[in-house]
């Protein structure tokens, strides 16, 4: 748990300071560009893997000196892993990890402001600097009748700069992720509201304990108490749980059997949500969860919670079924609610992506289409990576005017990814539930 | 000067009744009593009286800023981890606790400063006495970080490093006047980005190792 960060000297202050970094970067990709290619000149073998790298590089420097929700945004793109190239992955990994701690007495400000009292006078032990860095705030340890407690404090003006930030990454987005413009902003904005969610840590504790509350009940899950007479807009307070995130967890070489229990775990916590509760914790990045040492997965941070909406959910998941039961204008209705084709599409068009999409369906409904699903299985991986890398440079693709998908999907893609991704670092096999209706 | 803190030991009960009068005035009016003499009337009190105490209205505004910072100095050593702090922490927990203070005060901070351009040339006289506490407060951190090596030593720049952190109060203080944003919060951030700026420019750095190895290098030639 404890991870030493050094603390950051310096943050880029005002908009224009950030903007500058930004350039920089920007300056430095350009430049690994026309290095790449004056290379090639001489050493033709050189990769394009040798370049994102340097890029990679390069982009994360400036993105982790930035925190906030540029930090958040190197999150959520390390996290759609089918969509970047892997140079650019291993690096924002990296950014889940480590974000500068900010100063003890700007702590003790907002504990005053917030319960008018030091941490001192609140809890009987408090640590001075922090533990561990969430993406938008900080957390420190705390200790109160011998029960040890996370505390969770955000930075000042989170909230303020999620905008601006955005604005920022964008230019790099649209590079890093081939998109076009239009379809880049339909994506923005749902990002945008989902990080002004995030900062809303009131509502995370309303949230936490509705989601814990309700998963109570399956097996080998365990989630923290949360206390709101400590916890306020900035601030909030929690059961500290103790154990070990899935890569140290790995390296304890578990057996099969309790990975499969692990796995399975996860996996029933999602299908609970998605299904019955038609809410998700849709951050499922490694740092969220912790296996304890009596076997049990802890879960943390309902910071980003999906609603799913009802017309959505019917749509997206009737694409999981085999796809030769569907038939074809079923399928076509399904598109055209699920956005990913419109009348603005010529005949041409509509055959294309429709073709594509299917492909990308059944391969992402997979683990769906039979009763026990082995995540170990590298080449399913490959298979989705190597599609992923297939469309992103299709000109097709590039060339298309209109964003592709429902808003919607976003963060269900994102959360379907990241569960398969950690059911593969555990090298699970499931138990593919589905709900009734898609039996 | 010392005129004035010598009155403020032995007469304090008048004196605050002085200015808080002085303050309520402001507050209420929006802007300072017409006269010394009509000011006296209201607190019912002779003109003569007055002078005994302050010699004009510019030494109770004297007397308001010191009193923050007394209040502030007060607060922040009452709370028993600020020994524990680094000069740095020292200093942040200062000007955070300073803007709590100013916060009461924020209303009568706002009409007499707030409408003015340039602050700055107007204070010199109402803030002397502020001025002259705060830099002995800071002369402390300043001896402090340099023995932990917070801070390094520079010949000639490392004696003007408190008209540099007094520069900085004047930073945040103006920062504070225009700040719109809900609970002040972008002051918070702004006052931790200057002190971690103001302490990084202090501290050792890349180009103190430079300045030697170049003094070295012309040495030898």
């Amino acid at each position: 748990m404890e991870s030493k960060v050094k603390e950051q000297q310096s943050i880029p202050t005002s908009k224009v300071q950030r903007a500058a970094k930004f350039i920089s970067t920007g300056a430095k990709v350009g430049g690994n560009y026309v290095k790449h290619y004056a290379k090639k000149v001489v050493n033709p073998s050189m990769t394009k893997e040798e370049l994102h790298n340097n890029n990679a590089n390069d982009i994360y420097n400036s993105l982790s000196e930035l925190k906030g929700s540029a930090l958040k945004v190197a999150q959520m793109m390390s996290m759609d892993k089918n969509i970047l190239p892997r140079a650019y992955q291993d690096k924002f990994t990296m950014a889940q990890y480590s974000a500068p701690p900010l100063s003890y007495p700007l702590v003790v400000k907002t504990f005053q402001k917030y319960f008018g009292k030091t941490p001192e006078s609140i809890f009987d032990t408090f640590t001075k600097s922090a533990v561990n860095a969430a993406s938008i705030g900080q957390v420190h340890q705390a200790t109160q009748n011998g029960k040890k407690l996370a505390v969770k404090i955000q930075y000042p003006g989170v909230a303020d700069s999620v905008s601006s930030d955005l604005k920022l990454v964008r230019p790099f987005a649209l590079r890093l992720l081939n998109m076009n413009e239009k379809e880049l902003d339909h994506y923005m904005e749902e990002v945008e509201e989902k990080l002004l969610e995030e900062t809303d840590y009131t509502l995370e504790v309303k949230r936490s304990k509705e989601i814990s509350k309700a998963c109570s009940h399956i097996k080998d899950l365990n989630f923290p108490d949360y206390y709101e007479e400590f916890s306020a807009e900035r601030v909030i307070t929690m059961d500290w749980i103790d154990g070990k995130h899935i890569k140290e967890w790995l390296e304890t070489n578990p057996s099969q059997e309790d990975k499969n229990r692990i796995g399975q775990a996860l996996w029933d916590f999602y299908h609970h949500q998605v299904h019955n509760l038609m809410q998700v914790h849709a951050d499922p990045h490694p740092g969220n969860f912790i296996i304890q040492n009596d076997g049990k997965l802890g879960i943390i941070d309902f910071g980003c919670v999906k609603v799913i909406p009802e017309d959505f959910y019917k749509g997206y998941f009737s694409l999981i079924k085999r796809e030769l039961l569907i038939n074809e204008d079923e399928l076509n209705e399904i598109f055209y609610g699920l956005e990913f084709i419109s009348d603005k599409d010529t005949p041409e068009e509509k055959i294309y992506f429709k073709g594509v999409f299917k492909e990308m369906i059944s391969l992402l409904g997979k683990p769906f289409h039979v009763e026990t699903f082995d995540f170990a299985n590298n080449e399913y991986f490959e298979q989705i990576f190597k599609l992923g890398d297939r469309i992103s440079n299709d000109k097709m693709f590039r060339k298309s005017r209109q964003a592709r998908g429902s808003r919607h999907g976003l963060y269900i893609n994102r959360t379907y990814f990241g569960v398969y991704n950690l059911l593969n670092q555990l090298e699970a096999n499931i138990v593919t539930t589905k709900p009734e209706w898609l039996e | 000067m010392e005129k004035t803190t010598a009155k403020k030991t032995t007469k304090i009960d008048i004196k605050g009744k002085i200015v808080s009068g002085y303050v309520n005035h402001v507050l209420e009016h929006g802007y300072e009593p017409v006269s010394v003499f009509k000011f006296a009337k209201d607190l019912k009190m002779k003109e003569e009286d007055f002078y005994n105490y302050f010699t004009s209205f510019d030494s109770i505004k004297t007397a308001v800023w010191s009193q923050l910072f007394e209040a502030t100095v007060e607060s922040i050593e009452s709370q028993e981890v600020y020994r524990e702090y680094s000069a740095r922490e020292k200093l942040l927990s200062f000007l955070f606790t300073w803007i709590e203070e100013l916060k009461k005060n924020r209303s009568y901070l706002l009409s007499l400063y707030g409408s003015k351009k340039d602050i700055k040339s107007l204070l010199p006289t109402e803030v002397k006495i502020f001025k002259s506490k705060f830099k002995d407060f800071a002369n402390e951190i300043i001896l402090e970080g340099k023995e932990t090596e917070e801070i390094a030593s520079r010949p000639i720049l490392s004696d003007r490093y408190d008209d540099a952190l007094w520069f900085q109060v004047w930073f945040v203080f103006q920062f504070w006047l225009n700040d719109t944003s809900p609970a002040f919060e972008k002051t918070d951030a702004a006052i931790e980005k200057s002190v971690n700026l103001a302490f990084d420019l202090m501290g050792k750095s890349a180009l103190d190792t430079f300045i030697d190895f170049a003094k070295f290098m012309y040495q030898n030639k």
